[in-house]
């Protein structure tokens, strides 16, 4: 379906050829436009992908000068429609209207020149210019490259309160930050609709907040936003109208100070939400996994060693899941590849149920009961060009029933694949398929039920529903809580912390490589739990409690 | 599922198909450049080809050939570049002969040894990059072209009067195998095939049936689809860059046994050069599968043995150099667009079959 | 599926196989014609090679002009194999072209074997020997001639230091060496000889210009003054590189390079050339078969039957003639023996 296509996606940035149109026409047209015009028009938009309908009959009005919200399950359609918007496909059927006037886009060019500016989920930043290059790359001619394009892009910085430091190196920045430039790049070339796809999903909590703060300021400065994204409590907090996709289709508009989460999931899957919370535990005292006083040091490009974990000790008990807080990149990767073997720790012990493999191979770790559902699925997880059956083998060829002694027994992998896709409900039309053809969801079910079907003692689960739709999600949570009531020890990490909060029975949050806070998951909250992430609750045992005490009923 | 698999078959076809007609367009096109009839060129090499004896040439030629390709095959299945084939063939046939020559056996003991100390000639000398590659990062496109050279020049070192070799009017070559040491051959008529032909099938199937059917060949292939998935998997992947360069190496040692226990009985100087690099041309055509290789090296003897045909009818000389150069070019670039066509339609099928998953659950909710 | 896509392929695999073991069809060797002229297999080069393989191409064109006799050249590629050069051989032979004469010491092993199967055909073989009937065996002492050129070397060299490069470094190109080293060291024992060669053990070597190129330009770097090279046509390359540097000779070999129109640019730089009279000796078998009393055996021309000379051409030599000639009378009459190997 459409996921297909977002795999060949080119990454589209601003050309030049429409530069030079923007100067023209960019702005004008926004303040001639008739006030009751709306800002985007989008009516019986249909985009047949040969043997697929993508997008069916989609109608969409967006009020000038709102934050209009996109919401729906991954495949639903969403990406296809916004990529119409900007111009990088043409729809079959359906017209698009820009403040009352009917439009045509050949290409993101044309889209520009009409004020419509998108700010993509994976950046396209250059780290080794400074912020003001990057945003002039590209539309030198506006400003040129010297004052006046300072000037310029300071101005547009001040207006909407986006408080960008322009000489800085975009290396130097944080997620937040980047994501800032990338609005003023868009907004810089004279966008008045900014398409935002999927902006909080890099985000922790305090930085959606300032980020919808921004958006806010936009909408203030009358401009417009169009907002996709499948988190439905941001979506209710920011949005000023939702509409909701599912299947291709708009199913529903919605307001939302008249709409409910759950109103709204249902909408977005057509059935009731599910929920990752796992109150009653399982929790034994058989410890299952013990890392002691890890330690690892890594060489970065400039030559210099530093300690990428350090100090790292927990232990995760039979039916215990141990969640991990952290934001990407403060070591929670280096932790789930020393305890699977593929990076060796220079200090520190790791145990598994009883036994010290510290330094011992991957693969005996693997035959060992140790289960990995990588972060990186397409890196680690799977071999894309391969069929689903030898994905089936992937990781676990040693063991029945891919092999009998030193040879492979292809019939019983392949009729154990059929299994797996059966059980785990992977939607493919066969196991001959390579698993670059199945969707996000379905790879993931597939890497799941692969694990899961040699009985790990211990599952490495890395942003497991990551990228993963609403019904795959539900299923690899049950999974997940399943295997955790029959024993199993889960080492969780996740950048969504409801699924975090939801699943695990103790939580422990990762900063600059160091274990630096613990917490319950039956009191935290998101929030708290984000200050602990960014280093700014500096926490020790039980920040739970304070916030208990201060914030009262915020766990309820 | 059989439908996919009928779209399977169909692209399998016409891949080489349409390499093959691209190919004899672009060379049709030459000939006619150079005021020749490029139909007539065909039909002097279909019917030269075709003739007994021709057959027989072809086939003897294709066997090392057909082993070079699967000694650079081992090491592309795992995406490592071996060049070094022609100087592990070398170097090991070199050895091979200078100790098949000092011993006087009997044939079952010497010709089992002289293969023997050919692979693992083969083996160390490719082994060499493996090692380089796997402690010191080297890439084995570099160690191995330079061990080619290290190679010619050890040869050329030891291959003098009074060192290990012997002078023959103008020629050296190592002292000549005795009798007990010629390989058999297989009687037909006009000439006899070259018993090589077994060992080249053997081969054949052993890479087929490891790479395919055995976990060390899962992992193999593993490590030339990610290595990252490989490694995440468990497969030490340094170990399997040795392994497959060692197993690469002696599969390349093989390469010179035909010649050397079947036509030569010596190493001299003038024992073919260059088979290494014909074998990545046959890979590359055979797309590493062991009949597409074993095909691909009978098309190669087939346009050699006709090539001296052609320029006999006055066709230039090099216009075989051409095809051989236009079929390779064709073969990659058809394969790759039939590949990603596939995958096109692959993904296609799947998201047809969910769409239609999609619909039907969808009815079930409207009707419940 | 694909099971059934291998059985196929193995099908017609093993079909094809079981076709020539039973030699269904006709063999290309029944179709023998009658006698066309002159068949000439070159080694890598080709026929304008400048160098080896044009003076035995001379020796044709010249049977072909004053006897009458029709030729066919076929020429060698790099990295072949006794297969091909048996193929060519065999060819030329069945279309009916007698003789057939192999140019160059590759063919040495393909030409007896394949005279064995057309014994009425009368075969030729340059810079090897004979061991069948109907197989002629021409030789030459490159030793001899190279002397010569050592000696000219000598006494032309301002420098005191002189080069040789060799195409590929195999017993006949050791001649070449041994025999100017030789030379160099009778004449003027203060001049220092280099030698060098292109490729260990590769035929390539007489087909890389570039690769003398940059040996020569080595040599010169290193102060070397007069450079000998013989390696066919890559010698071109050398000859290239000399004639760019003003004072410096290169000596030729095969041919007289001086007179090679391919060549003319540098003739000025091309001292003398180490004459192998392989036109003579082809033009000989020619003539011979076309006489009927075709030659056979294995003959060896020497300094002393003119087999070899030092060509006199732009007459840069012309000073040093009273040394050549003594030099030569000195070879010809026994009391210099000239080494086939170098000394080590």
């Amino acid at each position: 379906m459409s996921e297909g296509g977002a795999l060949h996606r080119p990454a589209l940035a601003p050309s030049l050829r429409g530069e030079c149109a923007i100067t023209a026409s960019s702005s004008p047209p926004a303040e001639r436009a008739p006030a009751a015009a709306p800002a985007v028009e989008l009516r019986g938009i249909t985009k047949r992908f040969p043997g697929v309908v993508a997008n069916h009959d989609i109608g969409i009005t967006v009020r000038r000068g709102t934050v209009h919200a996109l919401v729906g399950e991954n495949g639903a359609g969403k990406s296809t429609l916004m990529k119409i918007l900007y111009g990088m496909q043409k729809p079959d059927e359906g017209t698009i209207a820009i403040d009352g006037e009917q439009v045509s886009f050949a290409s993101p060019a044309d889209a520009i020149a009409r004020g419509i500016g998108m700010v993509h989920q994976h950046f396209m930043l250059a780290d080794n210019l400074t912020v003001l290059e990057n945003i002039v790359l590209g539309a030198e001619k506006l400003h040129g490259i010297g004052a006046a394009a300072r000037k310029a892009v300071l101005e547009v910085s001040d207006r909407y309160g986006l408080n960008v430091r322009p000489d800085v190196l975009v290396e130097d920045l944080g997620v937040a930050d980047r994501q800032r430039v990338e609005i003023l790049k868009v907004l810089y070339r004279g966008a008045r609709t900014l398409i935002l796809d999927e902006p909080t999903a890099v985000l922790v909590p305090q930085e959606v907040d300032a980020l919808f703060d921004n958006l806010r300021e936009l909408k203030a400065e009358g401009l417009t936003v169009l907002f996709i994204s499948h988190k439905l409590g941001e979506v209710l907090s920011v949005a000023d109208d939702i509409t909701v996709i599912r299947r291709g289709t708009t199913v529903a508009s919605v307001v939302p100070g008249e709409t409910t989460p759950k109103q709204l999931a249902e909408l977005m899957v057509g059935s009731e939400l599910p929920s990752p919370e796992t109150r009653e535990s399982t929790v034994t005292d058989t410890p299952m996994l013990t890392v002691d006083g890890l330690h690892l040091s890594a060489t970065d490009p400039d030559g210099v060693a530093r300690a990428v974990l350090d100090g790292i000790g927990f232990t995760i008990h039979k039916g215990e899941v141990l969640g991990i807080a952290g934001v990407e990149g403060n070591g929670q990767a280096e932790l789930v590849e020393a305890i699977m073997g593929m990076r060796d720790p220079d200090g520190g012990t790791i145990t598994l149920d009883g036994a010290d493999i510290s330094h011992a191979p991957t693969r005996k770790r693997r035959e060992d009961g140790i289960g990995y559902v990588p972060e990186d699925r397409h890196r680690h997880g799977l071999l894309l060009e391969a069929p689903l059956w030898e994905n089936r083998i992937l990781g676990h060829v040693t063991e029945k029933p891919n092999s009998r002694g030193r040879l492979l027994d292809l019939k019983a992998a392949r009729a154990d694949t059929e299994r797996i896709v059966t059980e785990y409900d992977v939607r493919t039309p066969g196991i001959e398929v390579t698993a670059a053809s199945l969707s996000g969801g379905n790879q993931q079910k597939l890497i799941v039920g692969r694990e899961m079907s040699h009985h790990p003692k211990l599952l490495i689960a890395a942003h497991p529903t990551r990228g993963v739709d609403v019904g795959a999600q539900a299923q690899i949570w049950d999974q997940i809580r399943e295997a955790r009531r029959e024993g199993l020890a889960v080492l969780l990490i996740s950048a969504d912390l409801d699924e975090l909060i939801g699943l695990s029975d103790t939580l422990r949050v990762m900063f600059r490589g160091r274990l630096v806070a613990d917490a319950d998951p039956a009191t935290i909250t998101p929030e708290e739990l984000g200050s602990a992430m960014t280093g700014a609750a500096s926490g020790h045992l039980e920040h739970a409690e304070d916030g208990a005490e201060t914030g009262g009923g915020a766990a309820e | 599922m059989k439908k996919i698999d009928r779209t399977k078959l169909t692209l399998g076809i016409a891949a080489p198909v349409l390499a093959i007609v691209a190919a004899l367009l672009i060379t049709s096109v030459i000939i006619l450049a150079t005021g020749k009839d490029p139909l007539h060129a065909y039909a002097v090499m279909v019917d030269f080809g075709s003739k007994s004896d021709s057959q027989v040439w072809i086939i003897n030629k294709a066997v090392p050939y057909y082993l070079s390709a699967l000694a650079v095959a081992i090491g592309f299945r795992m995406n490592l570049f071996n060049i070094g084939v022609d100087g592990q063939y070398r170097i090991a046939a070199f050895f091979a002969a200078v100790v098949g020559g000092a011993l006087t056996l009997p044939g079952f003991l010497q010709i089992p040894l002289i293969i023997i100390v050919a692979m693992l000639v083969g083996s160390v000398w490719a082994g060499i990059a493996g090692v380089l590659k796997t402690t010191r990062g080297v890439s084995e496109v570099i160690t191995t072209i330079m061990l080619n050279s290290i190679a010619a020049a050890v040869i050329g070192y030891f291959l003098q009067e009074g060192r290990l070799a012997v002078k023959d009017g103008n020629l050296f070559h190592t002292p000549d195998l005795p009798a007990s040491s010629h390989f058999f051959t297989i009687p037909t008529q006009p000439d006899p095939l070259d018993g090589f032909l077994v060992v080249a099938a053997v081969v054949g199937v052993a890479y087929w049936f490891v790479l395919g059917r055995t976990r060390f060949g899962f992992d193999l292939r593993t490590v030339g689809r990610s290595e990252s998935a490989a490694q995440a998997g468990g497969v030490s992947v340094k170990r399997m860059v040795i392994t497959s360069m060692l197993l690469s190496g002696a599969a390349a040692g093989l390469i010179g046994m035909p010649t050397l226990l079947g036509v030569s009985y010596n190493y001299g100087t003038d024992f073919p050069v260059g088979i290494g690099f014909t074998g990545i041309a046959i890979a590359l055509l055979g797309r590493n599968h062991p009949l597409g290789m074993a095909a691909g090296a009978l098309l190669w003897g087939f346009l050699e043995r006709t090539g001296t045909q052609l320029e006999f009818e006055d066709y230039e000389q090099e216009i075989v150099g051409v095809m051989q150069g236009v079929i390779v070019l064709c073969v990659v670039i058809a394969y790759e667009v039939v590949r990603r066509y596939g995958l096109r339609i692959q993904q296609r099928k799947v998201g047809e079959e969910l769409a239609a998953q999609a619909r039907k659950t969808d009815k079930a909710e409207v009707s419940a | 599926m694909r099971r059934v896509t291998k059985i196929a392929a193995a099908g017609i695999a093993s079909a094809a196989l079981a076709c020539s073991l039973t030699a269904c069809g006709e063999s290309s060797t029944e179709a023998a014609g009658k006698d066309k002229g002159v068949g000439l297999a070159f080694d890598v080069g080709g026929r304008d090679d400048h160098s080896f393989n044009e003076a035995a191409a001379r020796g044709t064109d010249k049977a072909v002009k004053e006897l009458g006799v029709k030729s066919k050249l076929m020429t060698a590629k790099n990295g072949e194999t006794e297969a091909d050069r048996e193929q060519r051989l065999t060819s030329l032979a069945e279309a009916g072209f007698n003789p057939v004469i192999g140019v160059g010491f590759n063919y040495g092993n393909s030409v007896n074997k394949v005279a064995k199967k057309f014994p009425k055909t009368t075969f030729a073989v340059v810079d090897s020997a004979s061991t069948a009937k109907n197989v002629y065996g021409i030789n030459f002492s490159e030793n001899e001639g190279s002397y010569l050129a050592g000696v000219a070397a000598a006494l032309k060299t301002k420098t005191k230091k002189v080069g040789f490069i060799g195409g590929v470094n195999n017993a006949l190109i050791q001649k070449f060496q041994a025999g100017f080293e030789q030379g160099v060291k009778d004449t003027d024992p203060k001049v220092k000889v280099t030698s060098q060669y292109l490729y260990a053990n590769d035929d390539k070597g007489f087909n890389d210009p570039a690769a003398a190129k940059g040996k020569a330009k080595g040599m010169l770097d290193d102060g070397k003054d007069v450079i000998y090279t013989a390696a066919g046509q890559s010698g071109a390359g050398s000859i290239e590189m000399v004639a760019a540097k003003k004072g410096a000779w290169a000596i030729g070999v095969d041919s007289d390079q001086y007179a090679q129109p391919g060549l003319a640019k540098y003739k000025d730089h091309i001292l003398t050339s180490v004459v192998k009279n392989v036109d003579v000796a082809v033009y000989d078998v020619i003539k011979s078969v076309e006489d009927g009393k075709p030659l056979h055996g294995t003959v060896h021309l020497t300094l002393k039957q003119d087999g070899v000379s030092l060509a006199t051409s732009g007459g840069y030599i012309d000073d040093l003639k009273g040394e050549l000639d003594a030099a030569k009378k000195r070879i010809v009459d026994g009391k210099v023996k000239v080494a086939e190997n170098p000394a080590k």
